[in-house]
């Protein structure tokens, strides 16, 4: 009788957020059936796509033991760069008139760099400097904002949204193979590759030892350094790869994009199992905690309840998450 | 423990600034019209100063908005290429505590006029006591009028402004034309026009103008409504809307008959939704949307068809509103609407109205402005 009502404990404690999600997808189901749906389950792993990969790039930092804020307004950097050199070569509000139409790979490189150089400035606050992540992050957060205003208010293009894509980066927006758009297999592709990188590297699993305890780390022949540096300008990359997508899957880009992003990704990073205190975290828990917000704000439109509806129950969940969290601690002390 | 728990209180409190997230704040805004009687501006002594040219200082709310930043760089334009009246600007960051240190800088500066795009909008009789005191000239630009008591006590107080509410009133009227028009446009049938509104941030201003006017332009016009969905608050972002369309559209797709959004990006947001959700194009299936500011790409989807209708502001007439006021005054003139002489402006008292414009497919070529026109006598 004892150890059954544990295992239920157990069983809550580690499962609580499914159960929650599963609950949720019922009563929307029940209210509405049209969501137990091929169309539906497609938006909502088509939203989550960048979602996805902004919340693994804060899954590297939090897992590491460390905090970014600059996420968000990284993605909105990457994704006006990127869109700046994704416009057909005629379009008459171009943003760079002299450029050419480039292939599609040109300013998806270009957003993934501009992503990984903040990568390395927030990594190199941070491990060199000492700086405390939380302030770091909050200073690359403002000069990626600050910069994107800058670039994007650029003559002649005077702070208008961006538009007038190539057929390729719009494609890539809203395009799909098989039904599969092309966003979900980028986002789940790189979610396999980086479950790879963290399980199978040696690498990887040093970044869980550096956000475990950096001390043992440091000890055990870790170069702290390096490993900070590598986090931040994967997760830097990630942003950027966000960005492009994002500009690509809404068709345009303004200095506005991307804001709060960073919040949205970590809190999915909690509720999707990471230790806030650093050390843990998986990628598919990762992806379920954004698919868990994701649902919600589908979901809760879908049955046309307002808006805010969607803050006070993902405010519930993180809640519950973090909770969660802290007792799986107390436990283990 | 003690570096867990702090670090788990952390990210709580950070998460939960989440909820006060901030999206793009706005331009325009202003009250109902209240006519004063016109009193001519003085041009006394003080603009005189030693022959030079009157010194203007501007602060504006925000320099990073889109509609701020062709307006001032187009009144800098103006300026240089005029000369009679010389300009300096500052930018209020959106937070009201900065602008009133650059206000104060300015009055330090002893400036001839002052032009505020004021987003301090409680303090309005407060900041009219202290134009009036430093008694220069005062201008409240794209922002609330100050009230008719206010003007009475002080014969140098102006405001320029657009007339908000039209930037509602222009998207209903057009839903209004193309229902009376296409009786298609009633996709299910229902005799009511059922309608989806794209919200910006709630108690907003710009937020609650154009939703409430353009609904009441429909009303007005006899038709029935039905809003479909909840209030979908999406902070003006392009994204947001897009997300929230395409899952209003999984469940109600053959009962929109049309989506009103309160700025070009979220109605471009919507299209895009629609588009991946089977509208426009090839297939036949229409539903209406409509949006404010004329974006370049706004006026890009309203060529192509697929938005209905776009109210443009215009920076460029907002700044040239603004200098020929104080050309005007510092010449000692009267500022009429025909003194003024400016296309979509009109003078009411010693308050300086601006037209909304409706853009369609007919009109689309005029939504173009250009921050290097420098033209201000016609």
């Amino acid at each position: 009788m004892k150890t059954k009502q544990f295992d239920i404990k157990k069983f809550l404690m580690n499962y609580a957020l499914y159960v929650i999600m599963i609950l949720m997808i019922i009563v929307i189901a029940c209210i509405s059936p049209k969501f137990l749906s091929l169309r539906v389950l497609r938006d909502i792993l088509m939203q989550s796509s960048t979602r996805i990969l902004v919340a693994l790039g804060c899954m590297f930092i939090i897992v590491c033991g460390s905090a970014d804020l600059s996420g968000g307004r990284v993605v909105g950097l990457a994704a006006v760069v990127a869109g700046s050199f994704a416009q057909q070569a005629a379009y008459y509000n171009k943003f760079w008139p002299g450029v050419g139409e480039l292939p599609i790979i040109v300013p998806i490189l270009i957003g993934v760099t501009v992503g990984g150089l903040f990568g390395v400035v927030s990594g190199f606050t941070v491990a060199k400097l000492k700086v405390p992540a939380f302030l770091a992050t909050l200073g690359t957060q403002m000069i990626a904002y600050g910069v994107n205003c800058l670039y994007f208010n650029k003559a002649p293009n005077n702070s208008q949204p961006l538009g007038g894509y190539t057929e390729s980066f719009s494609k890539l927006g809203t395009g799909s193979i098989l039904g599969i758009p092309y966003l979900v297999i980028i986002a789940l592709g790189m979610g396999v590759v980086i479950w790879l990188f963290q399980t199978k590297t040696c690498l990887g699993k040093q970044i869980f030892a550096v956000g475990g305890n950096p001390e043992a780390a440091k000890v055990s022949g870790i170069n702290v350094f390096k490993t900070l540096m590598i986090t931040f300008t994967v997760a830097g990359a990630l942003y950027g790869l966000a960005g492009c997508l994002e500009a690509a899957r809404t068709g345009s880009a303004s200095s506005s994009y991307g804001l709060s992003y960073e919040l949205d990704a970590i809190a999915s990073c909690i509720v999707g199992g990471c230790s806030a205190g650093g050390g843990v975290g998986s990628v598919p828990g990762v992806i379920i905690g954004v698919l868990v917000f994701n649902v919600i704000n589908y979901g809760l439109t879908f049955i046309g309840l307002s808006s805010y509806w969607q803050y006070v129950v993902k405010g519930a969940i993180i809640i519950i998450a973090v909770a969660l969290d802290v007792r799986k601690y107390a436990n283990k002390n | 423990m003690r570096k867990k728990l702090v670090s788990v209180l952390l990210s709580t409190a950070m998460v939960a600034t989440m909820l006060s997230g901030c999206g793009n704040s706005s331009q325009d805004t202003a009250t109902e019209t209240t006519t004063t009687a016109a009193t001519e501006a003085s041009a006394e002594g003080d603009t005189a100063k030693s022959g030079d040219a009157p010194v203007a200082g501007v602060c504006w709310y925000n320099f990073a908005d889109t509609f701020i930043s062709n307006a001032r760089q187009s009144l800098i334009n103006i300026a240089e290429a005029d000369g009679a009246v010389s300009v300096e600007d500052a930018d209020s960051q959106n937070d009201t505590a900065t602008q009133t240190n650059n206000m104060n800088n300015m009055f330090s500066k002893d400036v001839d006029y002052l032009v505020l795009n004021n987003i301090n909008t409680g303090a309005i009789d407060e900041i009219c006591n202290q134009i009036l005191d430093q008694g220069c000239y005062g201008i409240f630009a794209n922002t609330d009028t100050p009230s008719d008591a206010n003007f009475e006590k002080n014969e140098k107080l102006y405001s320029v402004s657009s007339v908000a509410t039209q930037s509602g009133t222009i998207m209903g009227e057009a839903i209004v034309d193309y229902w009376n028009t296409n009786p298609e446009a009633d996709r299910n049938g229902n005799g009511k026009l059922d309608y989806v509104m794209l919200l910006g941030i709630q108690g907003h201003y710009d937020t609650t103008v154009r939703s409430q006017n353009s609904v009441q332009a429909i009303v007005d016009a006899g038709i029935e409504v039905n809003q479909v969905g909840g209030d979908l608050v999406c902070e003006y972002a392009r994204a947001k809307a897009q997300e929230s369309v395409a899952a209003l559209l999984a469940n109600y797709s053959d009962d929109i008959d049309c989506i009103i959004a309160c700025n070009d990006d979220m109605a471009l947001g919507a299209i895009e939704a629609l588009k991946a959700g089977g509208f426009f194009g090839d297939t036949g299936k229409y539903v209406m949307v409509t949006g404010v500011d004329a974006t370049a790409v706004g006026c890009d989807a309203v060529r192509e068809g697929t938005l209905l209708v776009t109210a443009l502001n215009n920076p460029i007439t907002l700044s040239k509103a603004i200098y020929k006021v104080m050309k005007l005054t510092s010449n000692g003139e009267e500022v009429t609407t025909d003194s003024m002489g400016i296309e979509g402006v009109s003078v009411e008292g010693r308050r300086v109205w601006l037209d909304y414009k409706a853009i369609t497919k007919d009109n689309v070529d005029e939504a173009a402005y250009d921050v290097n026109d420098t033209q201000i006598d016609y």
